[in-house]
């Protein structure tokens, strides 16, 4: 079906060359999705965690909060695995 | 993208430990309590907190009042130098502009220690030397026999001139009230020089110096009303803040408190200040209204401090309360010292 559509409008490139540039778009996509979620990430840990490491410096009992807090943002970045993982695989 | 790229990770550190650092200044029910208790109780309470190295370590060599006196502006001078350590970037430069008041606070302690006679031992327990002016520095200058020969030493200082200027007439009228005046007014003019300078940051720093100045201005105009007898208003005005020198001057001139209250609040754009000043109609002591304005003045800065959360705010914030949780535990300790009722100490107290 999807060959039928592809001849549809011919641009001169075979089935396998087709599938072979969908899965680059798939890759590139979860490339995307990953890394933009890192940087959103790293900025997001950048300002959380610079307050725990002052609040750890102040008062060494805040440790496992901080670290807890610090770590939350890595939420976004396995949201972006995810999308990244169903792009490649599903 | 624009929060992000203004706020840099080394000053959200600092801004938390100054938080953090705020969060364990003494609460007042702290304050109360002290209040019914005796000299070495507090002592010992005071020890269980912030103040345990320093009380600690002195407690061999000082006793009672002394002890507290001395740890408390050991306590204050650590915790400043600690501050201009860990501030980054411009953050440091501000706060070294505003710490050197603490430059003129013990080099006119010196003075007049030196001017009375006291000891050199003794002038040393409260000096705090927090500004540019370190220990060191503070040490060579306390042997020294005479004021001329002190203020000699002080040469190539930004304060040199002002001190070399008023030190004759301070000397034949045996008072150091002018000298400061002057040196107050030339280090207003140098750090809102410095925060004009086009430092990022600076205009932060500039509100943050103009309500300082206002609340000062303010504070003098209520002491010149309260006194008997006229002085030169001009003289005591500080520039830079929202009252100009003719302002002052025509506030300094009103006799009716109900007139003088509505010009000046004309002038006034702060909220809490203007409710103050409301409430000042009727007439109060010169202390009650000193606390009171204080109290305002904290109360605002908190207020900039938390609008402006990743800024020099934070910082000069916890400056200025820890400033008044030394005076404040000094007040106690004084009043203790000298059996004053608890009802009048908790008046002296900014809470």
């Amino acid at each position: 079906m999807a060959a039928e559509l592809v001849a549809a409008v011919d641009v001169g490139m075979t089935v396998e060359q087709i599938k072979a540039s969908q899965m680059g778009m798939k890759a590139l996509g979860a490339g995307i999705a990953v890394g933009l979620t890192g940087i959103g990430t790293g900025i997001a840990e950048m300002g959380i965690g610079s307050a725990a490491v002052g609040a750890v410096a102040e008062n060494k009992d805040m440790f496992g909060l901080a670290l807890l807090f610090t770590v939350i943002p890595e939420t976004i970045v396995i949201f972006g695995l995810v999308v990244g993982l169903l792009l490649l695989f599903l | 993208m624009v929060g992000v790229k203004n706020i840099s990770a080394p000053y959200i550190y600092v801004c938390t430990r100054m938080r953090v650092r705020k969060a364990k200044l003494l609460p007042k029910e702290e304050y109360m309590r002290m209040l019914n208790m005796s000299l070495p109780e507090i002592t010992r309470l005071i020890g269980e907190t912030e103040y345990k190295q320093e009380i600690d370590e002195l407690a061999t060599t000082f006793k009672g009042i002394d002890l507290i006196e001395v740890a408390l502006s050991w306590n204050l001078a650590k915790e400043y130098q600690k501050i201009q350590e860990i501030t980054p970037g411009n953050l440091k430069q501000f706060t070294h502009a505003y710490l050197r008041r603490w430059d003129i606070q013990n080099v006119l302690t010196i003075l007049r220690g030196k001017m009375q006679g006291v000891k050199a031992g003794k002038i040393k327990e409260i000096l705090v030397p927090a500004g540019s002016l370190d220990a060191n520095v503070l040490d060579r200058l306390l042997p020294e026999e005479s004021i001329e020969r002190i203020i000699d030493a002080l040469k190539g200082h930004r304060m040199y001139p002002v001190l070399a200027r008023e030190y004759p007439a301070a000397k034949e009228s045996g008072s150091f009230s002018r000298m400061e005046n002057e040196l107050y007014k030339q280090f207003y003019a140098e750090i809102l020089a410095e925060g004009e300078g086009g430092i990022k940051g600076g205009n932060l720093f500039i509100d943050f110096i103009k309500l300082d100045i206002d609340i000062k201005n303010i504070k003098t105009l209520f002491r010149l009303r309260a006194d008997t007898f006229k002085e030169d208003a001009r003289e005591m005005h500080i520039l830079g803040g929202a009252l100009s020198a003719t302002d002052f001057a025509n506030l300094n001139n009103i006799d009716d408190q109900g007139e003088f209250i509505d010009q000046l609040k004309a002038k006034i754009r702060q909220k809490l200040l203007l409710s103050l000043l409301e409430e000042m109609r009727t007439e109060k002591t010169i202390r009650d209204v000193e606390v009171r304005l204080t109290r305002v003045q904290l109360e605002q800065m908190e207020r900039m401090s938390k609008r402006n959360p990743i800024s020099i705010h934070p910082i000069l914030v916890y400056l200025e309360k820890k400033k008044y949780e030394v005076f404040n535990l000094r007040a106690l300790a004084r009043g203790k010292e000298s059996k004053l009722p608890s009802e009048k100490i908790a008046e002296y107290l900014v809470v």
